[in-house]
């Protein structure tokens, strides 16, 4: 199992047998969430409000019934819905349960009422200190209810590898090796042509390649270690791999 | 098997189940197999070691199949009257232990704050500032205005407001607050029955007990029992906390949030049902009587089901 230590993920057992690894959000991308969320509800109760107020005593009763259901029933009318609320959706985060299942009911009742003990003494402190020792950042809410908050995994439909040349490396990489140059390789469109330069030059001196092609001589590796049996004709890469 | 020949082998697959999962909550009959089979891709891709990316992206073909395969039931919000109606009882069996210390610290403080305002009425002034007492004595003054046959409806409907927003809210707080260890719970309902004990027993000391005790006896019967239920509720949890027994302190805490949520779920309906009878029974300017005897029937009823609930589960 590839892990650099450098993503904070978590594997979660399937009962199908297999782990998947799921990202848990940290505070700063839930702190945010709740900025906004907080934004919208107050902007939502200062209409009702203003609405509210024309019928006077009438109004204000219905007024506090609204502003009941609002701050209490918010995060958990959005989050029964589909696990977010707008703000975590903009965020691109979701409530889950910590086996990464949709939450159900009653967790996540569970874990936005037990939400005014995270707010304690204020701001959130008490949830906050929680959240900081635990490598999934739950606060007390979501130990409460078995839940926690991970980022969504971006629906992903760009190429593996682009087709092309394969070559076979005049030394023997490990299979640690092999798969750094293919995690480079994949990701070398994330990075500026100067920069993928750079960091495939470190590279040529071991490898004794020209700086000039350390990045295609990369291409082709990686190519050849994902088993693209190309290496003399360009012709039989036709299939599509996506 | 190279990275390539098992893309190229698999691939066409994986398009097809990226595209049954986003189907909107319906999947076909084959769905289910084709979920194991990406597993078994996933498992293998990391057996062998293939590309992070590949890895990455059958991780996230998994999870979201595992998202459509497993989704929850929709409209859930009906669970709530699910769970008040069959679950509640249940949980009152289950939680009686807790329910009954907390039946027991609500009622003992509240007759010992009675008693002792009783006999020593200046007792009261030192609990709550003069100017609340004042304020409480007017509200229940036979000769004032608060329960009289002419409350302007509108009045009603404010009070009904004031009272979901601050009754409900005191109780989820009591709830939350019961996982500090129970001392949130705790704290609040102590100070609500010692509260409720020293206000009774100065009513009753400047004579205003007929209006007091006519305005507080229907809609007191589910308040009153709501909110020790709430505390139940939050201390089973904080009880976890401290005395998790053979599990984890977070299964534990898990377990107990379970275990206690339709006692609050419960709880909740009975300060709505209690907060309707606040705003438009109790005020109403009816004789004492009858408004005595009605408050007898809601609390027999209550306690009836509180003891059907803990003794039964029923």
């Amino acid at each position: 199992m590839l892990n650099h230590g450098l993503e904070n993920r978590a594997f979660v057992k399937l009962p199908e047998g297999v782990d998947i690894a799921i990202t848990s959000a940290g505070l700063v991308s839930r702190s945010y969430a709740y900025i906004i969320d907080f934004i919208i509800r107050t902007i939502l109760i200062a209409i009702i409000a203003t609405v509210l107020m024309l019928f006077g005593d009438f109004g204000e009763g219905i007024l506090l019934v609204m502003y009941f259901l609002i701050s209490w029933g918010y995060n958990i009318f959005y989050e029964v819905k589909n696990g977010q609320t707008p703000g975590k959706k903009r965020l691109k985060i979701r409530v889950v349960q910590d086996n990464g299942l949709p939450p159900n009911f009653s967790q996540i009742v569970v874990r936005n009422l037990i939400r005014p003990a995270d707010m304690l003494p204020v701001g959130y402190f008490l949830g906050l200190i929680v959240m900081c020792f635990n490598p999934r950042f739950k606060r007390i809410g979501d130990w409460a209810a078995g839940t926690s908050v991970v980022y969504e995994e971006d629906a992903m439909s760009r190429e593996l590898l682009p087709d092309g040349p394969a070559e076979r490396p005049g030394i023997a990489f490990s299979t640690e090796e092999q798969l750094a140059v293919l995690d480079f390789i994949e990701r070398a469109h994330e990075f500026s042509p100067a920069r993928r330069q750079e960091i495939a030059n470190i590279l040529s001196k071991p490898l004794n390649i020209e700086e000039n092609d350390s990045v295609e001589t990369l291409f082709n590796y990686a190519r050849y270690f994902a088993g693209q049996n190309n290496i003399n004709s360009g012709s039989s890469n036709s299939e599509s791999k996506q | 098997m190279k990275q390539t020949q098992f893309v190229n082998l698999n691939s066409q697959i994986w398009q097809q189940f990226q595209a049954y999962c986003e189907l909107n909550n319906t999947f076909p009959e084959d769905f289910p197999k084709l979920y194991r089979k990406i597993c078994n891709d996933l498992a293998i891709a990391r057996a062998r070691q293939y590309s992070p990316l590949l890895i990455q992206q059958l991780n996230q073909l998994v999870q979201q199949g595992q998202k459509t395969l497993y989704l929850s039931r929709k409209n859930q919000f009906s669970e709530i009257w699910q769970i008040a109606r069959s679950a509640f009882p249940r949980a009152l069996y289950e939680n009686r232990v807790m329910l009954g210390a907390n039946l027991l610290a609500f009622w003992g403080l509240a007759v010992i704050a009675f008693i002792w305002v009783t006999l020593y009425p200046d007792a009261v002034y030192t609990f709550l500032g003069q100017s609340t007492v004042l304020e409480i004595e007017k509200m229940y003054n036979p000769a004032g205005a608060v329960q009289t046959a002419t409350r302007d409806p509108d009045k009603d409907i404010l009070m009904f407001g004031v009272y979901i927003y601050n009754n409900i809210g005191i109780a989820f707080q009591m709830f939350a607050g019961g996982v500090l260890l129970c001392f949130g719970a705790v704290f609040f309902l102590l100070f609500n029955s010692f509260y409720f004990g020293a206000i009774g027993a100065h009513i009753v000391n400047v004579g205003f007990e007929k209006t007091f005790f006519s305005f507080v006896i229907t809609h007191g019967s589910f308040e009153l029992t709501a909110i020790i239920i709430a505390s139940a509720a939050g201390c089973q949890i904080g009880y976890a906390l401290l005395n998790p027994s053979q599990f984890t302190r977070s299964y534990a805490m898990k377990k107990a949030a379970q275990k206690a949520l339709p006692l609050i779920v419960g709880a909740f309906v009975m300060l709505v049902l209690a907060a309707f009878i606040e705003a438009f029974w109790s005020p109403r300017g009816i004789a004492h009587e009858i408004k005595f005897v009605v408050g007898a029937v809601c609390w027999a009823y209550v306690i009836y089901r509180l003891y059907r609930g803990m003794r039964y589960g029923t």
